[in-house]
């Protein structure tokens, strides 16, 4: 049977320890399941900028060993949110956490020094880096890769300046384009004077059961790579949503003002796909590739002919959250904002739904010239976002540094909070469909659309119309079933590969025996009903996760949103919550 | 003549690693990249650009002509064949190779060698590389 170990690093020594984590394994399965019993058991009043802070990192028995499961989990206390901090990345962090023979690293401490961190196998090693500091989160790949010749294939993770200035909504990148993206994970690393990781090494598994695990592995890769299961991640990608979601007053626009963008089909995934899509690329071990390279050609000095290109990342959220939420309707300007944002190491989303809080404020005359020192903020302007960005990064005023934290502390510092698009002060990603999308956001453990899909369900509901009862409950179902997927670590858009059966025959392919459907389901209820323990712990309370003024007044796809109907269904989820949350051990 | 391991459609690749994972598995009976006869190589701030590093099976082979102890001698029809209780540990092969394709084994010091048995062509899903007839002297 597979061990699983854990490897702690003290940024403040310098020192590393290993530690067999088996039976945590057992207990919690993995990725979500394991990082949340670790961070539970630590002090929910701590500072997230705290040396002692843990930041979790944690794959599942799954990741690197079937194809699709990519993904690592981080957990820590989100300086944005001031409670539970959890984001996913892909890449090849997955793969090379693997190599290094851990399944979770945990870093605690701060360094003495600005400094970056190498584990290469059981070997960690604190390096003093200065001169990275201030590097963008591009740069700073170029120089640890070159820095770091391993051995073994490696991935690198790091911050740009962003993190650096502790901002709650900076990211944290991996490798090629693939982030730790939501809640802050960025600024948690730059307390700890830590640019950066690259680790590496040249632990494997054994394959114990031949004839279980090889034909289970081919099964896996013919549904990813020869059904339509995985198709549209590989064509257009998740930016084919753009269009209709826009026809069906889906798809936020100029600050969840309204679900119709005029422009959609100008910023559409064919629109990328034609005009910039270089190539489609993977992270480690998926076959899929639905990692879209844009390439944009920019003329610097025409009179001599003088051409740049840069390569960009894009999806759907980057779409909304530069495109239709800020009423842009170039890709060339949605990409130039994109490439500002990736070197600084911001999480787009929030920086995008930030910026649309104050273009519509300064609308609403609740900020004026003052605030942005003659800037004139209008939708649709990407010229001026670029400035605007710029000053960000220069610091340029007061109202400019609290730009970089987040909606949520602008509108309870300038005003505005009607329309700050953010629930439990994370910034909503792209789709305003109706009750549901709010309810997932406001609901979810990371407040991500990714904690439940809400918006799935409220598509689902125009099609077939279900009482809200049922809904709420499909909601809550489908958010405690994702922690058995993200215990694993498997890649969301693979969730229709790995159903139930193919889970627990991929388990006992790998002799992981015992697990059964009520097994993992009680796993999944408890790591759920666990985090929330502890969010409650550090202070959040469900009623104060209300839903923004403004989307009571706005048409979604599913019509206009009452409040006391989101405030009623808040409370049932709620009430399931806290019914588990009694039921923890 | 033989079939050899061909990049036939470098620019498709999508650095998934799938084909070394498939050569691990059906060679190694390991789950990893680093038990794989052939590897691809990425660059950083260049996202997209990976370079395939198969054996080509080379009718003089550098490797082979490197090996002080004969363990490493030419095949039929292109590529080496491997004599590990001949095998010295010495790392002479690996260095001879110009392209770098062939890969080391860090754990048991050996090289790996490549069996052009085609099963990583089988996990590519972008037909990047491909057995190709290739003529070889017998």
């Amino acid at each position: 049977m597979p061990r699983f170990r854990m490897m702690d690093v003290d940024l403040t020594t310098g020192t590393s320890k290993i530690t067999d984590v088996t039976d945590r394994f057992e207990t919690w399965l993995g990725g979500t399941g394991v990082a949340t019993s670790l961070l539970a058991e630590t002090d929910p009043g701590i500072d997230p900028f705290a040396p002692e802070a843990p930041i979790i990192f944690a794959i599942g028995p799954f990741n690197a060993v079937y194809p699709v499961c990519t993904k690592t989990v981080a957990m820590f206390k989100s300086p944005l949110t001031g409670n539970l901090g959890e984001s996913h990345a892909g890449g090849r962090l997955a793969m090379a956490m693997f190599g290094a023979g851990i399944h979770v690293l945990r870093i605690t401490g701060r360094a003495p020094a600005f400094s970056y961190l190498t584990i290469n196998d059981d070997k960690a090693v604190v390096k003093q880096g200065n001169s990275l500091r201030g590097t963008s989160a591009l740069a700073a790949e170029r120089i640890l890769r070159d820095r770091e010749d391993t051995t073994h294939k490696k991935s690198i993770v790091r911050i740009g300046p962003a993190g650096e200035r502790l901002s709650p909504i900076a990211e944290v990148t991996v490798d090629s384009s693939r982030h730790f993206g939501r809640m802050g994970l960025g600024a948690v690393m730059g307390s700890k004077n830590l640019k950066g990781f690259v680790i590496s090494g040249g632990s494997y598994w054994p394959i114990e059961n031949l004839a279980a695990y090889t034909p289970f592995y081919k099964k896996l890769y013919d549904t990813v790579v020869k059904s339509t299961a995985m198709q549209k991640y590989h064509d257009l990608g998740t930016a084919m949503n753009v269009v209709p979601l826009s026809r069906i007053n889906g798809l936020p626009t100029r600050n969840f003002s309204q679900g119709f963008f005029e422009g959609a089909a100008d910023i559409s995934g064919e629109k990328f796909a034609e005009k910039h899509l270089s190539q489609q690329i993977a992270c480690a071990h998926c076959q899929v590739g639905c990692i879209h390279m844009a390439s944009l050609r920019e003329l610097f000095d025409p009179e001599h002919y003088q051409y740049k290109s840069f390569k960009v990342s894009y999806d759907h959220e980057l779409v909304y959250a530069l495109g239709s939420n800020l009423s842009i309707q170039s890709t060339e300007e949605v990409l130039r904002l994109l490439i500002v944002i990736e070197k600084q190491g911001w999480d787009a989303i929030s920086i995008g739904v930030t910026l649309a809080w104050a273009v519509d404020s300064f609308q609403k005359g609740i900020i004026g010239q003052k605030e942005t020192d003659n800037l004139i903020l209008n939708f649709g302007d990407g010229a001026t976002y670029e400035k605007v960005l710029n000053r960000i990064i220069a610091g340029h005023n007061e109202f400019y540094r609290d730009l970089e934290r987040g909606s949520d502390f602008c509108a309870r510092k300038y005003g505005g909070l009607d329309r700050s698009i953010a629930f439990g002060k994370v910034e909503a990603a792209g789709y305003m469909t109706g009750t549901y999308a709010f309810l997932g956001y406001a609901t979810g453990v990371r407040h991500s659309h990714l904690d439940a899909a809400g918006y799935s369900i409220d598509q689902k509901g125009l099609a077939k119309p279900k009482s809200d009862e049922e809904q709420t409950k499909e909601l809550y179902q489908e958010a405690v079933w994702r922690h058995v997927l993200n215990s694993l670590v498997i890649c969301l858009f693979a969730r229709n590969v790995y159903t139930k059966e193919i889970i627990l025959e991929g388990l006992n392919a790998l002799n992981l025996t015992g697990w059964t459907e009520e097994r993992l389901m009680t796993m999944a209820r408890r790591a759920h009903a666990l985090k929330f323990r502890y969010k409650m712990a550090c202070g959040f309370r469900f009623e104060d996760v209300g839903l923004p003024e403004k989307l009571t007044r706005v048409m979604t796809s599913a019509g206009v949103v009452a409040g006391d109907r989101y405030r009623a269904q808040m409370q049932a989820f709620r009430a399931m919550v806290e019914a588990d949350i009694r039921a923890l051990p | 003549m033989a079939k050899l391991l061909r990049v036939v459609n470098r620019e498709q690749c999508i650095g998934c690693y799938s084909c070394m994972y498939a050569c691990s598995r059906t060679w190694a009976k390991a789950i990893t990249v680093e038990k794989a006869a052939l590897r691809i190589r990425n660059y950083a701030g260049v996202e997209g650009a990976f370079s395939i590093r198969p054996c080509v099976g080379c009718d003089e082979p550098d490797c082979a002509a490197a090996c002080p102890t004969g363990a490493l001698t030419r095949r039929k029809f292109g590529g080496v064949q491997f004599k590990a209780e001949t095998c010295n540990h010495c790392g002479a092969c690996v260095q001879a190779c110009a392209s770098k394709a062939l890969q080391w084994d860090v754990e048991k010091r050996i090289p790996l060698v490549c069996h052009h048995c085609g099963v990583c062509t089988q996990f590519c899903p972008r037909d990047v590389i491909a057995m190709v007839e290739i003529p070889r002297e017998a």
